[in-house]
């Protein structure tokens, strides 16, 4: 079978096991619905690593294949395949995102057990992984839109997972919403480009687009501009990413697969993806790498004052994707992607590790209440600590190597791009502090009540069912986080899943070490031949230089939060005391959620209020039956008509012919 | 067989007459399927590839006036006319399966409507054509005025009909002058023919196309309605019955701008092109102005009659970017609005049973015990937001991306209703089904009486989701004819050739 084969079987399998679960939740048990949705996404997984083996056989520049079903729209001189794009690049993609939700599958089997929804779970979660792959698999850019969108829908559908939760529906509806906004700018783009190229189809439009435009040309940069905002959107990067942290009030799994191993990744994927076009515009290459490095520092700041254990991860993913954007943005394509994946393994574990903990809470996430868990939970407390390590990229770590190939890519290409490296590695400190703020404040110390409740009694501790959001009291009828908990103690499928992503946490980096090995950047490579950008490699001294500054920065934002928050807890009240506005701003947000609301959302419902009770009232329906006063009023002409609707009907015909002789009289002049 | 399928439905309203009155449900079901299967055929013997009219039926009617009964099916009308049908034997299907009032005039009345609407669409002479489309108004009528029921703070379902049926006749009448007149013109003192094919190779004059122009863009704007003319839609909604306003809004819109296809373009293109801008305004006007209203009204009924008001206008600003893929998205568009609206009434009706309100803050949480009626309703409000993957998503890519080349701006305003889409279309979902249950809420599952009804409409949403191919191949090549008479060159060549004219009568 060729590449293209395994990879429409990669689509299949999800797809296949969603409608399965779908159609048939009924008749199965919930344990048969969970183990076929984590066996379509395994075997998707396998399909992909054929795929992978199959393009291997190629010589390296032709390891790229498209393949089409059928004419999904064609008329009026648009042509729409449904099609697929097989390279080094999808084929990366398809294999991180199929390995990593394998085991995120794996996770929620165990997770979930006992929730209400479990078949509605596994559907939506094996549609996410099909709409995923079919995001990164397409061939042409309307596919691409529908992906996209499929991606953003199965996101909000398992964000409001507990729809009966206010707090719930109401964060999946912001999701969604934005990432509408996204999908507008993906179809702008589009229209742009089928007006300057006339096609939709990838292989067409990177082949033309450096014959057709100039590079810097505003058209092509309005186009880069375009496919920026869906970008930022699906990568809650600034200003599109108030939606994420909200998403939390998904279940764990969802966090761990969607807001943080692949779904936000799908920006980095496109600007890698049209990086020919990006190279054509540099101005929206290097706003993008701009907005990359605001977002890791801004998010950066705000992980350091969250006291929600999982918002302050779901900022550190932001902060992380600011990273990976800025990279694909200024050239460092395979080093985006390295990181993007060592990313997928750390954070999707660090979530897990969460939700391990979380669950042991009775479901509070609020880490002042949080401690001891290290003599509680030997095993999550590890896993924590792994996944805590690789993301402050401690020495010898993935994210340690992935993180560092992109800075030290930057610092070649000099100039500005030297400045965004200092940039970058400021954001290193920061994520090394709030990455160890957590574990210093949730595994040492002396275990909370929770925490020694588990260790006397090997039990859970319950408390009150009232979500903690808004203290409304949760209802069981659809299920909720918190009602049935399970640790990875306890449950032999997340602390296999967990465990595999801890190996990968520790040793994914080891693919590519500078000057020892080149396995990664190898692949892939060839997929970027297009753009010059791909050519610029530091030297082997220069990314060790990089790595040890790396490790020195680590190492001194690991220090600095033992001082802070173990040795002695007392500093940071006087920090927030002694630098009180910095810290209104960061534990605020910065402000953006009120930005929005201000900006966007109170105009919008003005205007329908506006709308609803005046304009409706005095415009629409005053030009047709009006109100008497006015009619009345207006005319005592009409007056001897007695039928309300007669006398404003007759008004309307005199009126509108009266227009229509106006018009004609000035027309003809 | 364009004959038969006109007259099936009518004939066997009015052999439902004598049918016993617990029958009469399975009656009307097997006329409106036999309908559906004479339109089905007819798609079957569709040819895309040839050019004109097909299954063409013409006949001499009324000789001293030229009016002929001429009918006939093209890639402009041929999906309608399988809307039509499918979405008839829906909303007759939900309707004959519950206990009526009056049940065989309810059904002579749908019937009819459905003949009427049929009528209207596979007419290709002006006149015929005008004249089916004054006699929808008929049977809606009377279903509005007599089964329609009295809302709170809303006029009287017949002071709500009657406002419907003014409004509208208004439009006819214009119309109907304007039918008329374009008729006169062009026989310029010779033999007078309505035949909309005569009179589209020879358009007359360019000051008489302008007047003619808006007095049948009146009529079409008023009947979806379009923005500043949809008075009477809030309270027509409210009144109407909702099997019967499934059918209304499924199909009844669709004509308004069918029309514009049908008559509008090619009769009268040189005021086309003239008053492209001014139609795209009140296109946008209307697709701004339906998004907000739809996002603060309350009444369930109202969110999905703004939404047709957005709806409608993205299908005006595909027909009038005047350009193929445009309007072939328009017509897509027609098709999918159609049914995605007839469904989504039909789960209105439902929800209201459940919750014995309309009110959206009296509803809720209502998918725990019914997760095959939320996942129906899911697939529905995903298609009505266009979401990408669903045919609604290509027909709204068809007309932006012909808006977009041909008018920038105007692209980037229409699509911000994209955005506004997803929010009041998901906030209908969420407030129903999502939430807090309120007291007195049932949630329970539907039944096989509405599910066969719901499931077969969300098949077919699921289908062409799959292949929209099946609608554009089809349409394409009468789409294509019906914007040549628009294009610029074409314009310029007849005003050289009518220049060339006066040049010579000198």
């Amino acid at each position: 079978m060729s590449a293209t084969a395994w990879a429409w079987l990669v689509l299949l399998l999800p797809l296949l096991g969603s409608v399965v679960i779908s159609l048939g939740f009924r008749a199965m048990p919930a344990r048969v619905a969970g183990a076929i949705g984590t066996a379509a996404i395994g075997l998707a997984f396998l399909c992909a690593v054929a795929a992978l083996l199959n393009l291997l056989g190629d010589e390296p520049e032709s390891r790229h294949h498209a393949s089409t079903l059928w004419t999904y729209a064609s008329a009026g001189g648009l042509d729409v395949d449904l099609g697929i794009y097989v390279d080094q690049l999808s084929t990366f993609m398809i294999l991180v995102v199929t390995g990593v939700s394998t085991l995120i599958h794996l996770y929620s089997f165990g997770y979930m057990r006992s929730d209400e929804g479990y078949h509605r779970f596994f559907a939506y979660l094996n549609f996410f992984v099909f709409s995923m792959l079919l995001l990164v698999l397409a061939g042409n850019f309307v596919l691409l839109t529908v992906g996209w969108a499929f991606v953003g829908f199965a996101s909000y559908a398992l964000i409001s997972f507990w729809y009966r939760r206010s707090t719930a529906t109401k964060a999946g509806m912001k999701a969604f919403v934005i990432n509408v906004v996204g999908d507008i700018g993906l179809v702008l783009a589009a229209f742009l480009i089928f007006r300057e190229l006339g096609s939709f189809d990838y292989a067409t439009v990177f082949e033309q687009a450096p014959e057709v435009f100039s590079q810097g040309e505003w058209t092509i940069t309005a186009i880069c501009l375009l496919l920026l905002v869906g970008a930022f959107a699906k990568s809650a990067q600034i200003p599109f990413h108030t939606w994420l942290p909200d998403a939390m009030e998904g279940p764990t799994p969802v966090s761990s697969l969607i807001h943080a191993a692949t779904m936000v990744t799908a920006g980095v994927y496109l600007i890698a993806r049209t990086n020919v076009l990006f190279y054509l515009a540099p101005t929206a290459a290097d706003i993008a790498a701009f907005v990359g490095l605001a977002t890791l520092l801004v998010a950066g700041t705000i992980a350091i004052a969250m006291t929600d254990l999982k918002r302050a991860i779901a900022y550190s993913t932001m902060s992380q994707i600011g990273y990976m954007i800025m990279g694909v943005s200024i050239g460092a394509y395979s080093a985006g992607l390295f990181h993007l994946m060592t990313h997928a393994f750390f954070k999707a574990l660090l979530f897990m590790a969460a939700g391990s903990i979380i669950s042991a809470m009775a479901n509070r996430q609020d880490i002042d209440r949080m401690s001891g868990f290290w003599k509680a939970m030997r095993f999550t407390s590890l896993m924590l600590l792994i996944g805590g390590l690789a993301l402050a990229a401690f020495p010898l770590t993935s994210g340690f190597f992935s993180k560092d190939s992109i800075l030290a890519y930057a610092e070649l290409r000099g100039g500005m791009y030297a400045w965004m490296a200092i940039g970058g590695y400021v954001g290193a400190f920061l994520t090394a502090l709030y990455t160890f703020r957590l574990i210093f404040r949730v595994l040492p110390g002396r275990p909370c009540e929770e925490a020694q409740h588990l260790i006397d009694t090997g039990e859970l501790y319950h408390g009150p069912a009232i979500n903690p959001a808004n203290e409304e009291e949760e209802d069981a009828d659809v299920g909720f986080p918190g009602a049935h908990h399970h640790i990875a103690e306890q449950s032999w499928p997340m602390a296999v899943a967990m465990a595999l992503l801890g190996f990968g946490a520790l040793f994914a980096g080891l693919v590519q070490v500078p000057g020892v090995d080149n396995v990664l950047f190898g692949f892939l490579e060839p997929a970027f031949h297009d753009s010059p950008l791909a050519e610029i490699h530091p030297s082997v001294g220069a990314e060790w230089r990089g790595l040890a500054i790396g490790a020195a920065i680590s190492l001194l934002g690991i220090a600095t939060a033992w001082l802070l928050w173990a040795r002695s807890p007392g500093l940071p009240a006087a920090f927030r005391q002694r630098f009180s506005p910095l810290y209104e701003l960061a534990v605020n947000k910065w402000y953006f959620d009120e930005a929005i609301d201000f900006l966007i959302v109170r105009p919008a419902l003005a205007i329908g209020r506006f709308a609803n009770s005046t304009f409706e009232r005095f415009v629409v329906d005053g030009l047709v039956s009006g109100t008497k006063e006015t009619v009345a009023g207006a005319s005592g002409l009409v007056r001897v008509v007695q039928s309300g609707f007669v006398r404003s009907y007759a008004l309307l015909l005199i009126a509108g012919f009266a227009g229509l002789a106006l018009y004609f009289l000035l027309s003809a002049s | 067989m364009t004959n038969s399928l006109l007259w099936t439905p009518l004939i066997f309203g009015l052999a439902g007459l004598v049918v016993p009155k617990r029958l009469i449900g399975w009656w009307v079901m097997l006329g409106t399927a036999v309908t559906l299967g004479i339109a089905i055929a007819l798609l079957a013997g569709f040819d895309s590839g040839t050019p004109g009219l097909q299954e063409a039926y013409d006949a001499s009617w009324i000789p001293g006036l030229g009016v002929r009964y001429s009918l006939g099916i093209d890639g402009l009308n041929v999906f309608l006319v399988l809307l039509t049908a499918v979405v008839w034997l829906g909303g007759t299907a939900f309707a004959a399966l519950r206990e009526q009032e009056r049940p065989h005039l309810f059904f002579l009345m749908m019937l009819l409507g459905e003949t009427a609407t049929l009528g209207a669409f596979v007419a290709q002479d002006l006149l015929l054509f005008v004249l089916f489309f004054d006699l929808m108004l008929v049977p809606f009528y009377f279903l509005f005025g007599a089964w329609g029921s009295d809302r709170e703070g809303g006029p009287t379902a017949s002071a709500a009909t009657l406002k419907m049926i003014v409004y509208t006749l208004i439009g006819s009448l214009l119309m109907l002058v304007a039918a008329i007149a374009t008729a006169i013109i062009a026989a310029d003192g010779g033999q007078i023919s309505f035949s909309i094919a005569e009179l589209a190779q020879d358009p007359i004059g360019e000051g008489s196309q302008r007047w003619i122009f808006w007095f049948f863009a009146a009529a079409f704007l008023v009947k979806m309605p379009a923005f500043l003319l949809h008075g009477w839609m809030p309270d027509a909604y409210r009144a109407a019955p909702l099997p019967v306003l499934a059918v209304f809004s499924g199909v009844l819109a669709k004509v308004g701008a069918y029309g514009f296809l049908r008559v509008v373009l090619p009769l009268f293109p040189d005021a086309t092109i003239q008053f492209q801008e001014v139609v795209l305004v009140i296109a946008l006007a209307s697709i701004l102005y339906g998004s907000v209203m739809a996002f603060t009204q309350t009444n369930v009924r109202l969110i999905g009659g703004y939404s047709s008001v957005a709806q409608l206008g993205f299908i005006t600003a595909g027909i009038f970017a005047l350009r193929a893929d445009g309007a072939d998205g328009a017509v897509l568009q027609m098709v999918n609005h159609g049914l995605v609206v007839a469904p989504l009434f039909i789960i209105v009706a439902i929800l209201a049973e459940r919750s014995g309100s309309e009110d959206l803050r009296e509803m809720g949480g209502m998918a725990m015990r019914a997760p095959v009626l939320a996942a129906l309703f899911l697939i529905v409000t995903l298609a009505t937001l266009a979401m990408p993957g669903s045919a609604n998503f290509v027909g709204e890519f068809y007309i932006l991306n012909g808006l977009f080349q041909e008018k920038i701006v105007f692209a980037f305003v229409a699509i911000s209703g994209v955005a506004m889409s997803a929010y009041y279309a998901l906030r209908l979902y969420q407030r129903t089904m999502h939430n807090r249950r309120p007291e007195g809420i049932e949630t329970r599952e539907i039944g096989l009486r509405d599910g066969i009804v719901l499931v077969p409409l969300v098949a077919c949403i699921v289908g062409l989701a799959l292949y929209p191919q099946l609608v554009l191949k089809r349409t394409d090549r009468s789409v294509q004819e019906a914007v040549a008479a628009v294009q610029p060159e074409r314009a310029a060549a007849r005003i050289a050739i009518g220049s060339g004219e006066l040049q010579g009568e000198r």
